[in-house]
């Protein structure tokens, strides 16, 4: 099954087209706030760099966050749109698993921090198992210094990974038992997206486009406006 | 708390003009007032210290207007919010980082903007141009501030 996996959840927005064979083509480009402008085109080119129409598509999938709305809204109405244009099922993703699952083979807990703007990260841990990661926490919006006291509370040695890590790698970096990753880790990836969705959708862990919810993780729990208007 | 008062249109654009000339990338500022009480014309007495030449206007029916002069400005206005959900749209906290926001009816959405604003309370006074001001400091930031952003509206200082 071939398929679309739109990504946009942070500075970053792309694209890839995959499907049993791996990753066959991909589009990408780290440019705060040109996602609108970026994104379509973007798919254009990796359906023609992969000899793909998009009518062999088999399924679309999309990063649904955590991450920078501005960006989210873009991949993910797009995602939709072009699923229900299509007539074909979706696989959402996370933004977080997206950032851990190239460091798979780390073998030892990675803290996974994407900017959340306002002094704030979104934050998961992940384990390595063999082939692939497994969250140990569930996501989270935190300030880095909670993230700071999470691995001092902790005797893992730690892998910290994600463009909130690059922001605030001078508050982690003395930190005992923890490493950096390489910044060119921190973003999620559209090529990890579809690798992660095709494993879901051999599992048929689909759903449909008017189930798809971006994840924000603060609540906007506002008061209900005055009802005298 | 401050309590100020002011008997024109143009006294309020001073007034908010005052307020900007305290404020810095990353500040909120709630504008709480009925409908004609002059949170537009404050936020466009605000937008001009800063340098903005672009004409301000109401973004009712846009939710979000942006000026760039000396800072980003960032003008809201979320009357016309029917669910807490809608927050999501603005992209609050994209927005806030990026320049100075000003947001009308912003108390219905306070727990979205955070600790640290300054919210400015506009009431009617006994003559048609007459109006009150309550400007209260929320946040440590704001706190700091106190004594430079009462010196700025001393002239509109209410008497006690």
């Amino acid at each position: 099954m071939l398929i679309l996996g739109i990504e946009s959840a942070t500075g970053r927005v792309g694209c890839a087209i995959g499907g049993h064979e791996g990753v066959r083509a991909s589009v990408q480009a780290t440019r705060e706030r040109r996602h609108a402008e970026l994104l379509a085109p973007q798919i254009q080119a990796a359906c023609a760099n992969a000899d793909v129409s998009l009518r062999d598509l088999g399924a679309v999938a999309v990063d649904v966050g955590p991450g920078l709305y501005t960006g989210l809204r873009v991949g993910v109405t797009t995602a939709i749109t072009m699923a229900h244009a299509l007539r074909v099922p979706m696989v959402a993703v996370s933004s977080l698993d997206l950032v851990a699952y190239p460091l798979r083979h780390a073998g030892r807990t990675i803290t996974v921090m994407i900017d959340a703007r306002r002094g704030e990260v979104f934050l998961a841990r992940y384990g390595c198992l063999p082939g692939g990661v497994q969250r140990l926490s569930d996501p989270e919006v935190a300030a880095p210094d909670h993230v700071v006291s999470q691995i001092l509370a902790s005797d893992d040695e730690t892998l910290v990974v994600g463009d909130g890590a690059v922001l605030y790698a001078s508050m982690l970096d003395p930190l005992r038992g923890v490493e950096l990753a390489d910044p060119g880790f921190a973003h999620p990836s559209a090529e990890s997206l579809v690798l992660l969705a095709h494993a879901l959708a051999m599992r048929e862990e689909f759903v449909r486009p008017d189930e798809i919810q971006p994840l924000y993780l603060r609540r906007p729990d506002a008061q209900v406006p005055r009802p005298t208007r | 708390m401050i309590a100020c008062s002011t008997a024109a249109v143009d006294e309020t654009r001073a007034l908010g003009g005052a307020v900007a000339a305290v404020v810095d990338t990353g500040d909120v500022v709630v504008l709480v007032g009925d409908l004609g009480a002059g949170k537009t014309a404050f936020v466009q007495g605000f937008a001009a210290t800063l340098g903005v030449t672009a004409p301000v206007t109401s973004p009712t029916f846009t939710l979000a207007n942006r000026y760039e002069g000396r800072l980003v400005v960032n003008h809201l206005d979320v009357y016309r919010f029917d669910c807490p959900e809608e927050v999501n749209d603005l992209a609050l906290p994209e927005l806030l980082d990026d320049g100075v926001t000003l947001v009308e009816w912003g108390d219905t959405i306070s727990s979205a903007l955070g600790a640290e604003h300054l919210s400015v309370t506009i009431r009617f006074g006994a003559g048609d141009n007459d109006r009150s001001f309550e400007l209260c400091s929320h946040g440590e930031s704001w706190q700091r501030r106190a004594d430079r952003l009462s010196a700025a509206l001393e002239p509109w200082v209410s008497p006690c």
